[in-house]
C-alpha cells in the first residue's frame, strides 16, 4: 500500500492534544461537531487517530503563505 | 533583510509590522528592491497603501460569500463550450471540457465521461525510454489481438492464433524468450476460457470442449476480451518527454483510470501522479487531497475556456463545501442543497412539491434560521446589515463643545 502522506496533493495532519483542541474551540467560538469531518478510514490520518480526535491540518495555501484548518475523526 | 540589497532593517521593521499576509509582504520587498533607493518614508507610505488595500478588499463579517461565489461561477459558466470532446492538447488524449466537466465535478460523478491519469516516473524510469516503456506496459490492457492474429478454422472446430515474437519481446521486456511468453499466454487461456490450449513456438491452438459452431464463435469473441497484460481499465497509455526544471523526463498519460493499482506499480512515481476522477482520489490519498484536486481541476476547466479571471477563492469554497462532511458530497438536490435543515429552503430549490409533501407526512417543522426561509416568510434575513441588531434612533441633541 502506498503511503499517501508523501503524495504532494496530502498537505500534513497532526493529531491535536486535548487542550490543543480546547484553545481552537474556543477562539473560533465552535463545538467539536461544527468542524468539517474527516473519515476514520481516511488514507492521509495518522494511524493512531480515533473517532472524536480532531487533526490539524496545515495546506500550502493558494492564497496566503500557508492556511491552518481542522477536522473532527468520525465514523 | 539577506536576499535583499535595497531593504534596510527599518523598511523590514514597517513592512513586517503591517497585516498583511508572507505573499504581499515580500512583494513589497520586491518592488521596493526593483525601485532602488526607496526611503524609509517613502517604504512606510507604500506598506501602508498596500495594507490599507488589502484591508479594504477582505471580506466583511456577515458577506453572504456563497451566493458571491456562485454568481462569479456561473456568469463566466454561460460563456463555456457546451461540446464535450476536444483535443487536450498534450498527448493527443480526448478529455471531456468545458460546461460538460464543470457540471460533471460540481455533481461529484462516481466516474468522468473520459477517465484519465497523469502518470509520473521515478528516477531511471523518468530518465530512460525503455525503461519508461516497461511501466507503459505493466499499464496498457493488453489484448490478444495486439499480440498476434486469430484465425477460426471451422471444419476442425479450431480457434488458431499466431503470436508475432518481437512484439511479445517488446512487450514483456523482462521475459528472455518469447516461448516462455507464448507459454504463459497460453496458460491465460486455459483459465480464463476453460479450454485445453496446444501451444508450440508462436502458434496457439484451441477449441470448445464438445464441437460446436456457435460455442466456437463465443470462445473468439471472449478471447478478444482477455486482458494478458497490464490494468483492464487502461485502453491507451501515450508517453511524452517534458522539461522539468533538472532537465526532461518521461510522462505517462493514459485514457481510462485505475488510480490505485496504478500508484502500486513499480517505477511509479506515487507523490505526484494524479488522475482526474476525485472520488479515486478520495478513496487513495483521503479528503484533503481530494479537495486539492476538486480545486485544480475546476481552475484548470475554467483556464482551458479563457475564463481564468474568476477568483481562486470561489473555487476553494466550492472544494471546502464539497468536501465538508469528509466524503464528496455534490452540489445540488442529490447533495449539498438537498441535505439543508430547512424544509423550506429544500423546497425552494428544485422538486417543490415532493419536498413539501415529505415534510408534510414526516411532521416536519421549519425554524426559520436561515436565508432562504425568512425570504420566503417575508421577514429580515440574517446576513450582512440584517444581521445586526442596530437602531436609528435620535441622538442626545445636545451640541458638541467645540
Amino acid at each position: 500500500m502506498v503511503d499517501a502522506s508523501q503524495h504532494e496533493l496530502v498537505p500534513d495532519h497532526v493529531l491535536l492534544e486535548d487542550s490543543e483542541i480546547d484553545s481552537v474551540l474556543e477562539e473560533y467560538g465552535l463545538s467539536r461537531t461544527d468542524l468539517p469531518k474527516i473519515k476514520r478510514n481516511d488514507p492521509a490520518l495518522p494511524d493512531d487517530a480515533t473517532p472524536g480526535d480532531v487533526i490539524k491540518i496545515v495546506r500550502d495555501s493558494r492564497t496566503t503563505d500557508t492556511a491552518t484548518s481542522y477536522r473532527l475523526v468520525i465514523e | 533583510m539577506t536576499d535583499y540589497s535595497h531593504v534596510t532593517d527599518d523598511i523590514e521593521a514597517i513592512v513586517e509590522d503591517t497585516e498583511l499576509p508572507r505573499r504581499l509582504k515580500d512583494r513589497v520587498y520586491d518592488t521596493i528592491e526593483d525601485r532602488e533607493g526607496v526611503t524609509t518614508e517613502q517604504a512606510d507610505e507604500i506598506a501602508r497603501a498596500v495594507e490599507s488595500q488589502y484591508v479594504d478588499t477582505r471580506v466583511d463579517p456577515l458577506e453572504p460569500v456563497g451566493t458571491v461565489s456562485a454568481q462569479s461561477i456561473g456568469e463566466p459558466g454561460t460563456q463555456m463550450t457546451m461540446n464535450t470532446f476536444h483535443y487536450a492538447g498534450v498527448a493527443e488524449i480526448d478529455v471531456t471540457q468545458g460546461l460538460p466537466r464543470l457540471i460533471e465535478l460540481v455533481d461529484a460523478r462516481k466516474t468522468p465521461d473520459t477517465p484519465m491519469m497523469t502518470v509520473y516516473l521515478e528516477d531511471e524510469y523518468a530518465e530512460d525510454r525503455e525503461k519508461a516503456h516497461e511501466v507503459v506496459w505493466a499499464l496498457e490492457a493488453t489484448k490478444i489481438l495486439a499480440l498476434g492474429d486469430v484465425s477460426t478454422n471451422v471444419a476442425d472446430m479450431l480457434v488458431r492464433i499466431d503470436l508475432n515474437e518481437e512484439t511479445l519481446l517488446e512487450r514483456w521486456p523482462t521475459v528472455d524468450s518469447a516461448e516462455l511468453v507464448a507459454q504463459e499466454i497460453a496458460e491465460t487461456i486455459d483459465d480464463k476460457l476453460g479450454v485445453s490450449t496446444r501451444q508450440q513456438g508462436m502458434a496457439i491452438e484451441f477449441g470448445p470442449n464438445e464441437p460446436s459452431y456457435r460455442e466456437l464463435l463465443q470462445l473468439v469473441e471472449q478471447l478478444r476480451d482477455i486482458v494478458f497484460k497490464g490494468i483492464e481499465e487502461i485502453s491507451r497509455v501515450v508517453i511524452r518527454k517534458e522539461e522539468t526544471d533538472a532537465g526532461e523526463e518521461f510522462v505517462l498519460y493514459t485514457e481510462g483510470s485505475a488510480f490505485g493499482d496504478v500508484l502500486d506499480i513499480e517505477g511509479v512515481d506515487a507523490t505526484r501522479s494524479t488522475c482526474n476522477n476525485i472520488h479515486e482520489i478520495r478513496e487513495e490519498l483521503g479528503i484533503e487531497a481530494a479537495r486539492e484536486a476538486i480545486i485544480n481541476e475546476t481552475v484548470d476547466t475554467l483556464r482551458e475556456q479563457g475564463l481564468d479571471d474568476v477568483n481562486i477563492r470561489h473555487l476553494m469554497l466550492v472544494a471546502d463545501i464539497m468536501t465538508n462532511e469528509g466524503t464528496i458530497e455534490s452540489i445540488g438536490r442529490h447533495g449539498i442543497s438537498g441535505s439543508k435543515d430547512s424544509v423550506l429552503a429544500r423546497a425552494a430549490f428544485e422538486v417543490t412539491v415532493n419536498h413539501l409533501l415529505d415534510a408534510a407526512i414526516h411532521g416536519q417543522s421549519d425554524d426559520l434560521d436561515g436565508i432562504i426561509e425568512n425570504v420566503i416568510a417575508g421577514k429580515p434575513i440574517a446576513l450582512g446589515t440584517g444581521d445586526v441588531k442596530l437602531r436609528m434612533g435620535s441622538i442626545d441633541s445636545t451640541p458638541a463643545d467645540d
